[in-house]
């Protein structure tokens, strides 16, 4: 390997993309040949830089120095003082108090940050995403040699269940659990499906996986389609996410070319094909059966279940479908064995979750954090408290479909049985926090408008229920529902998580259930009172 | 089979692996309602209305596509279940137009209207906010109506399922999800092929048939099961009517031949029939006919009958007919010739079909449900014998191969994985087969052969010997005629399919029952110096005749079928023929 003096790294998310990343990056090119210096420095992009402000980033090491936002005319001034003449680019420098932001790395070396634990993300943000020898450089697809060389199927699957990993998706299932169920089913043809349609609006942790680890991703696949016998994988990625898709690609091409995918991989005579299918925009296909049928060209509509796609899914034979955070999870436990990954987290979820923080925070973005922590814990260490000292009055968790929490459990441990036991879920990991500026009806309403638009129309209580609940709470913004309506409400609630065909139906109801559990003095004000006790409805005379 | 023990309410027994609860509860006399399901439909889920407690379950489970298991304990009638159904139809009738005075099929007919009185619904508490759906009234059959439609995808799903059409699909998706044809076309200028299955199994208003519209309800109405006798494979149908009048034609879900679907030609258009309706004798009196007794017209026919008569009958007629035809004139008459009207164009080389084959190679429609290729010889599938047609569409996306050996006018070879055109020459595009792709790669290969004059001795050579040789390469291979007529079958047993020399012929006697007569036989029967035609409706024909007879249509007759697989089905007659 090559020694170099400096490395500069430029930030490649899709924000930096479109302020110029790109020509800043062609820009530092040129200037670098021009100086003669481009042998001794290397020049590569990172992801993940987790802000947003002073985009695009430029980071030079091992000073560990960044600059942002730069223009390609700035490049030639950065170049020539910092690597040039060896001193910081004063005026360039993002500024310190946006440094607070989450470039992992960074911080722990700098040390003014609560250090995140990052196995998911261990790379994202380190290495090239686009170059595949940087990513065998930091231990890349050495869980998947020793898997194939020294580990039987049975062997990966026990030791996926000693790790105790839970599907990260939303539901939380024992992911060595599902595998088991994969692998014991008899068929002449297996799949193996990343479920990274990541739609809940307000995640996007997956996307940061793809575009920054793609070949984690795919490692992962590949040694599940090992453990449970199958020899064809399908990426279902979002559609919108564009640059995850090209990276995912190319990450595709570059395993594929290095042997790590196709046939007899490290000469084992274990074969594995892997496609790329493309959403096309609709939230339920993020359900898993909907998925299937997705990718096998009919109408996203979910399947009804019994029988489960472990025995029946794609094109009818066994399928495993994963979420990519879960599948994140697979190479590190496989390197550090079972043990190693148990002690993060808390002993029924063991390991780390990925977290995307939104709301009336001071700092929104990403971070991964062992199981366990506390509500109170992401606001006031990650997020650094709420916006302009305003109060916490509830968290959502889970995008659209997850739990409305209100202040009194912020103190609940975020893990699945914690959460479970206090009637709530974690969902896919968005935490959108407000503050007392926000209505509750109003928040209901709002996601209640992204059910009736995203429902498949298949089955009647999900279609028509999340339409007349909407129109209950669109009276109760208005002023005009009665205390009858609530009971509407409650029962719509009920019945849509009784009686739904779908994860989407019987979590659809859960912000309903919960703000008519916890704010329902407030709810009811909007009706007794006529008010809007936080001055958004439309009553209250606020326009929007 | 393996058997496994469930409690349904309460009632311990046995029941196939497998089998849905719905089915298993039904096995056993207990009642689940239900919408979205039809037991010719694959199990779908949607409306949720046969929803039931299954112990040991954290949510309702729909009856219609949940398995048994051993010892699972269901409850059907709970409160619960209850409470949930009634949630569901008050859901449904709060989504739409569901304003049950102002609509056709009300008070009997519609399936949601009738779960809701079983549910002893009186009102639904929750407030509706339809936005009314334009009516798609473009159809010659039948009309569209999505403000009645419960979008319970029967009709989308028959329509995929048993026709293999895929024109109907649901647009959008949520609360705006809407019934369309193809990409949003109307549906008369859609490529729906007018089959009505949709308008069938739809269980309320949305899809109704314009015919029998307020011609009274279908459980009000008398159901006649009876066989269609539109084309030689035997539909079954059920006769709708009431008052002696035909308001509507259904397929027989329990029928061998069709299960259910029927095509246009057997639902829509015989009732759709606007020719003049013969209903007395007419004799020729000067230049022109007039009304008759049956005494008079017998007169004035019987001298000119004597002898060389030519006659001809229409072979949709029932095995009777065709017989005591021919009994009196190939018998009874000197020097008669007797004959179909078709002129056997299917016929005329069945004969050497089944004297070659010995009948190994004969199929049933039946294997067409297994086969993995298909091979049309001169079939248009999309034009008669639809229902046939309907099932190897409906088999193309499960993954069967289809040739057509026909020419372009041929519109059922548009589905075809291979189209050859035999330019004149059957026999060899049937020898070229050998080297089909399709057929190689088959292991079950029936062969559908169609009507024409090309279909000669020549061409059954070739056909067996290439049956021979798949046969000996491990291949099943089935041969299906699709022969013609409703009993064209039986005119061929009675021989009735020779050529007749109409210049020996001193009269002429034509059955037509309800055929029109060809322009063709026209021609031909204009050198015959005396002519009797027995028609059910007034033609060119008739027009001409000497002397005309009524006949009864389909529906007032009774009778015999020979189907084209050789099967004996009785045609029931429904009503009176008119005064």
């Amino acid at each position: 390997m090559k020694t170099v003096r400096s490395m500069v790294l430029v930030s490649n998310d899709p924000g930096s993309l479109a302020r110029g990343a790109n020509e800043v990056f062609a820009a530092l090119q040129t200037e670098l040949s021009r100086l003669g210096i481009q042998e001794e420095i290397s020049l590569t992009t990172v992801s993940d830089v987790g802000r947003s402000d002073a985009l695009p980033l430029v980071i030079i090491y091992p000073e560990a120095t960044i600059y942002g936002p730069v223009k390609p005319d700035d490049v030639r001034y950065l170049v020539e003082e910092h690597l040039y003449k060896g001193r910081v680019a004063s005026t360039l420098v993002a500024s310190t108090k946006e440094l607070t932001g989450r470039i992992t790395w960074l911080q722990a070396r700098q040390g003014t940050l609560p250090a995140e634990t990052r196995i998911v993300l261990e790379r994202a943000g380190l290495i090239d995403p686009e170059d595949i020898n940087d990513y065998i450089l930091h231990d890349g697809y050495s869980a998947l040699g020793k898997v194939l060389i020294e580990m039987k199927p049975e062997e990966v699957i026990a030791e996926i269940e000693a790790s105790g990993l839970k599907g990260r998706g939303g539901a939380g299932f024992p992911t060595g659990t599902k595998w088991k169920y994969v692998a014991k089913t008899r068929a002449n043809k297996k799949y193996v499906i990343c479920n990274a349609d990541e739609s809940e609006p307000g995640t996007f942790k997956d996307r940061l996986v793809l575009e920054g680890d793609p070949h984690g991703v795919i490692e992962a696949m590949i040694i599940a389609g090992y453990a449970v016998g199958a020899d064809e994988g399908y990426l279902y990625i979002r559609g919108e996410y564009g640059l995850a898709q090209e990276r995912v690609r190319k990450a595709i091409a570059q395993a594929e070319e290095l042997g790590f995918l196709g046939e007899n991989i490290f000469g084992s005579n274990f074969s594995f094909k892997l496609h790329i299918h493309s959403g096309a925009g609709a939230y339920i296909c993020g359900e898993e059966t909907a998925l299937i049928e997705s990718i096998e060209g009919k109408r996203g509509e979910p399947r009804s279940r019994p029988p489960y796609p472990t025995t029946n899914g794609l094109w009818d034979m066994p399928t495993l479908v994963n979420n990519v955070e879960t599948l994140a999870n697979i190479p590190a436990i496989l390197r550090h064995g079972a043990k190693w990954y148990r002690s993060f987290g808390t002993p029924a979820s063991p390991g780390t979750k990925v977290y995307t923080i939104l709301g009336n925070v001071n700092i929104t973005g990403l971070i991964e954090v062992p199981m366990g922590i506390t509500l109170r814990e992401v606001i006031n260490i990650y997020a650094k408290g709420m916006k302009g000292n305003s109060s916490f009055k509830m968290a959502q968790t889970g995008g659209s479909s997850g739990s409305i929490i209100p202040a009194a459990l912020q103190d609940t441990p975020m893990d699945f049985e914690s959460f479970n036991k206090a009637g709530v879920s974690l969902g896919s990991g968005a935490l959108l926090i407000c503050n007392e500026d926000t209505c509750v009806v109003d928040l209901a309403k709002v996601l209640l408008i992204f059910f009736k638009n995203e429902s498949c129309g298949k089955c009647n209580p999900c279609r028509i229920g999340n339409e007349r609940a909407y129109q209950i709470l669109a009276n109760v913004s208005e002023g005009t529902a009665t205390l009858h309506d609530l009971e509407d409400l409650d029962k719509i609630s009920q019945f849509l998580y009784e009686m739904s065909n779908c994860g989407l139906g019987q979590t659809a109801a859960t912000p309903i259930r919960d703000i008519l559990k916890y704010f329902r003095a407030e709810v009811e004000a909007h009706i007794r009172l006529k008010v809007c006790p936080a001055g958004t409805c439309p009553m209250s005379g606020r326009k929007y | 089979m393996r058997m496994v023990t469930v409690t349904i309410d309460d009632k311990k027994f046995e029941v196939a692996e497998g089998t849905t609860v719905l089915r298993a509860a039904e096995s056993s006399g207990i009642q689940i309602p239900t919408l979205c399901d039809h037991k010719s439909l694959a199990p779908y889920g949607g409306c949720r209305l046969c929803l039931v407690e299954v112990e040991g379950m954290r949510t309702l489970q729909p009856s219609c596509t949940m398995p048994v298991s051993q010892n699972m304990v269901v409850h059907t009638n709970t409160p619960k279940v209850k409470e949930a159904r009634k949630f569901v139809l008050t859901l449904i009738f709060s989504e739409r137009n569901h304003f049950c005075m102002y609509c056709q099929v009300s008070n009997g007919d519609c399936e949601l209207q009738n779960s809701a009185y079983a549910e002893g619904m009186t009102h639904w508490p929750l407030q509706p906010n339809f936005t009314p759906y334009p009516l798609d009234a473009t159809h010659p059959f039948y009309v569209l109506d999505n403000n009645r439609c419960i979008l319970c995808r029967r009709c989308v799903r028959a329509c995929a399922e048993l026709v293999g059409n895929f024109t109907l699909g649901i647009e959008e998706r949520g609360s705006n999800s809407v019934l369309i044809a193809d990409l949003g076309t109307p549906l008369g200028e859609s490529t729906c092929v007018s089959c009505g299955t949709c308008t069938q199994v739809c269980p309320t208003g949305a899809l109704i048939d314009r015919q029998s519209a307020y011609l009274g309800r279908a459980k009000d109405s008398i159901h006649t099961k009876s066989i269609c006798t539109q084309c030689s494979l035997g539909c079954g149908i059920d006769v709708i009517h009431r008052d002696n009048v035909v308001s509507r034609v259904e397929g027989d879900w329990d029928a061998p031949v069709n299960a259910g679907i029927l095509c246009k030609m057997g639902r829509f258009v015989p009732l759709a029939e606007k020719r003049e309706r013969l209903t007395t004798p007419l004799v020729k009196k000067g230049d022109a006919l007039k009304a008759a007794t049956y005494k008079e017209a017998v007169e004035a026919a019987s001298p000119a009958l004597k002898a060389g008569v030519a006659a001809f009958v229409s072979s949709t007629l029932p095995a009777e007919a065709l017989y005591s035809f021919k009994k009196v004139f190939a018998d009874g008459i000197k020097d008669s010739q007797v004959m179909t009207l078709d002129e056997s164009a299917y016929t005329q080389h069945l004969g050497d079909f089944l004297s070659a084959s010995k009948k190994p190679y004969e199929g049933l429609l039946s294997d067409l449900n297994g086969a993995d290729c298909v091979v049309a010889v001169r079939a248009d599938l999309s034009n008669t014998h639809q229902v046939a047609g309907f099932m190897v569409k409906r088999a193309l996306p499960l993954g069967m191969k289809l040739v057509s050996i026909d020419d372009d006018s041929s519109k059922f070879a548009e589905y075809a994985d291979e189209k050859i055109d035999p330019k004149g020459k059957l026999a060899d595009a049937v020898a070229g087969l050998k080297s089909s792709k399709a057929l190689e790669s088959s292991t079950k290969i029936v062969f559908v052969l169609g009507k024409s004059a090309d279909l000669d001795a020549a061409t059954a050579k070739a056909l067996f010997s290439l049956a021979e040789y798949f046969t000996k390469a491990g291949k099943s291979v089935k041969i299906i005629s699709l022969k013609g007529e409703a009993n064209a079958y039986t005119a061929y047993l009675f021989q009735m399919d020779g050529k007749v020399d109409l210049k020996k012929s001193k009269a002429a006697f034509v059955v037509l029952g309800e055929e029109e007569p060809s322009q063709k036989l026209i021609k031909d029967l204009e050198s015959v110096p005396f002519l009797v035609v027995q028609a059910a409706y007034a033609s060119a024909l008739t027009a001409r005749a000497d002397v005309v007879l009524p006949a009864p249509i389909w529906s007032e007759m009774e009778g015999h079928y020979i189907n084209l697989e050789g099967k004996v089905q009785t045609a029931v007659k429904a009503i009176q023929p008119p005064e």
